[in-house]
């Protein structure tokens, strides 16, 4: 119930559909840039240089595949980080959580039941984007193809010729991004229980990420790159390998939940010594 | 420690004392509410009253002391303690982009569910009508005002507290309040603990006051009382020597304002009267005087300039 209410308060304002419609936009801009000949171009070729059918893997989940990385990375770090910098910050500055905490409820079950929808909106978001970006590039594409894999960075270079195989390691993928985004706004959620406004702590979030990608860059940080925030959320690509690395997939996705839940512990821990008062 | 409990105290504020980055807003606060009382609780703006406020509701930890609702501690056992207890803010903030009944809705999931009947109910009784299906975002103050009276009445508590519940209002609205309220205690017998610094309405509504100045109780007793304690008598006569003496053998004492005299409790104004004219004294004028609680507000808190600062 009061899960149900707090999901109620998050999806009945029109902000929170500003991000889907983004998307949707977003989206379309790829598809577009996908039907553009250059690009179209160079995909061919590193394709038929892999001796793959190019009609084959110019696909709906190719598209697909390519419109979750780059819209997630582009965008949706910052829609995330504005709801989950939200979720608390706001409803403290407007006066609301005043009227919550006048009832017989502990902080605790308040922050838990708010943390859960954000996390329920962080995977409904991601995929929203997958599904919607799926059904776009079918009407521009066609449903049918295999799914063509390609990231430099993370080297790994796959290809799925059937089309069940492919869906079912876009899902598994997009399952994966859906957790690697939940730490995103693990950081927002606990920046927002701070005593600081809601455009603070989306801020404070979203400049978290950026150096952690700004590390990431830099040379002598190599060694350590593994250990970086931003490297292990970009771990769902590996789901996407000819042969995954389970091992490799755990270790990543533990640390990353085992991060989410000590700073849902430090947002608590905020949350619990402070005063609410006019 | 334990210690019994009194069944009739159904708030109990026990040596509050709070401050904020090293400035006191409360020190050694102590007073009790019983059932059925309305109780209000009095000082200038940055006196404490919303910082006690935020105590009794667990919103704000106190340095030091306890405040507890019907015997269980809010520090201790919050939850227990506010299932007994509804609020009201200065400016009750809801969620603008919901309806009335979907405020009620998530804020009673939060008080143990919702029940459509009550809400109904309640929502008729505050006068919010067919308008409880718009959204709040196109209320008026005072509707607001009423959609947080039935947000606190839905749980059906024992004990409501009121932060000055009609700042803002029209006259209109601060009468329906009034009356609303005064209807509460006689039908339900309902305690109210009515945060103000509005003299005229606490001395409309309440039966006992505690008055705050920086954070300390400076006064606390029942309203009726207050008039009682001296009776002060504004009288024109002359040669005023000979008024004195009179003054003086009824034991009577000139105020600070002119013409005022304040003598004991019981002393019949008819017999100061014929004091005077049988001294030989010419009488034009003998007005009793009530003693208001605005009188015994300013005497406790200082003079009418001598705001406190925010806390």
């Amino acid at each position: 119930m009061q899960l149900r209410s707090e999901l109620r308060k998050l999806f009945a304002r029109r902000r929170t559909y500003i991000g889907y419609g983004a998307f949707l936009i977003l989206e379309l801009v790829i598809l577009w840039v996908f039907h553009l000949d250059k690009p179209r171009e160079e995909m061919g070729k590193i394709l038929s240089d892999a001796g793959l059918e190019v009609d084959h893997y110019y696909s709906a989940l190719t598209v697909t595949y390519w419109m979750l990385g780059f819209s997630m990375a582009m965008l949706g770090a910052i829609y995330l980080a504005l709801v989950s910098g939200d979720i608390v910050a706001k409803e403290s500055e407007d006066g609301n959580l005043r009227m919550v905490l006048a009832r017989p409820i502990s902080r605790l079950r308040v922050l838990t039941i708010k943390y859960v929808a954000v996390l329920i909106y962080t995977l409904t978001f991601v995929w929203f984007v997958g599904v919607s970006g799926y059904l776009m590039s079918s009407i521009a594409l066609g449903w049918d193809g295999g799914l063509f894999v390609w990231n430099y960075e993370l080297r790994v270079f796959s290809f799925f010729p059937e089309l069940t195989t492919g869906i079912g390691r876009l899902c598994l993928a997009m399952l994966l991004l859906s957790l690697s985004m939940c730490t995103l706004s693990s950081i927002g959620f606990a920046f927002s229980c701070l005593r600081i406004k809601p455009a603070a702590a989306t801020i404070l979030a979203l400049s978290v990420l950026f150096v952690d990608s700004v590390l990431q860059m830099l040379p002598f940080m190599a060694p350590y790159k593994e250990h970086l925030l931003t490297h292990r959320m970009s771990n769902w690509v590996y789901v996407l390998e000819n042969h995954v690395s389970w091992a490799k997939l755990a270790e990543s996705y533990t640390a990353l939940i085992g991060l989410d839940l000590t700073l849902f512990v430090l947002g608590w821990m905020a949350f619990r010594v402070r005063d609410f008062k006019t | 420690m334990t210690r019994k409990a009194d069944p009739e105290v159904i708030l109990e504020a026990s040596h509050l004392s709070k401050s904020f980055g090293g400035k006191p807003a409360l020190r050694d606060l102590s007073f009790t509410v019983r059932r059925g009382e309305i109780f209000g609780l009095l000082g200038h703006n940055g006196a404490g009253k919303s910082t006690a406020l935020g105590i009794f509701l667990g919103m704000v930890e106190p340095d030091g002391g306890e405040a507890r609702i019907g015997g269980a501690s809010v520090q201790r056992r919050r939850a227990w303690a506010l299932r007994q207890a509804g609020a009201i803010f200065e400016s009750p903030a809801f969620y603008d982009y919901l309806s009335g009944m979907d405020n009620l809705k998530v804020l009673m999931s939060y008080s143990g569910g919702f029940d459509a009947e009550a809400a109904l109910r309640v929502v008729e009784e505050v006068n919010l009508g067919d308008r409880i299906h718009s959204r709040v975002s196109t209320y008026s103050h005072g509707m607001r005002q009423r959609l947080a009276l039935a947000q606190a009445l839905l749980p059906e508590p024992k004990l409501l507290l009121l932060d000055e519940p009609t700042d803002g209002l029209d006259p209109e609205g601060i009468k329906w309040f009034r009356d609303f309220i005064l209807r509460l205690r006689e039908e339900r017998g309902m305690t109210v603990l009515f945060n103000s610094h509005l003299l005229s309405e606490v001395e409309q509504m309440c039966d006992r006051v505690a008055i705050v100045r920086q954070g300390r109780k400076v006064y606390d007793g029942r309203l009726e009382g207050i008039a009682d304690e001296e009776m002060t008598l504004e009288i024109e006569a002359d040669p005023v020597e000979l008024a004195r003496a009179c003054y003086g053998r009824l034991g009577g004492r000139e105020l600070a304002e002119e013409g005022r005299v304040s003598f004991p409790e019981g002393t019949d104004p008819a017999v100061v009267a014929r004091e005077l004219v049988e001294a030989g004294v010419n009488l034009r004028r003998l007005t009793p005087l009530r003693r208001s609680l605005e009188d015994v507000y300013l005497e406790v808190t200082g003079s009418p300039e001598g705001k406190e600062e925010k806390s």
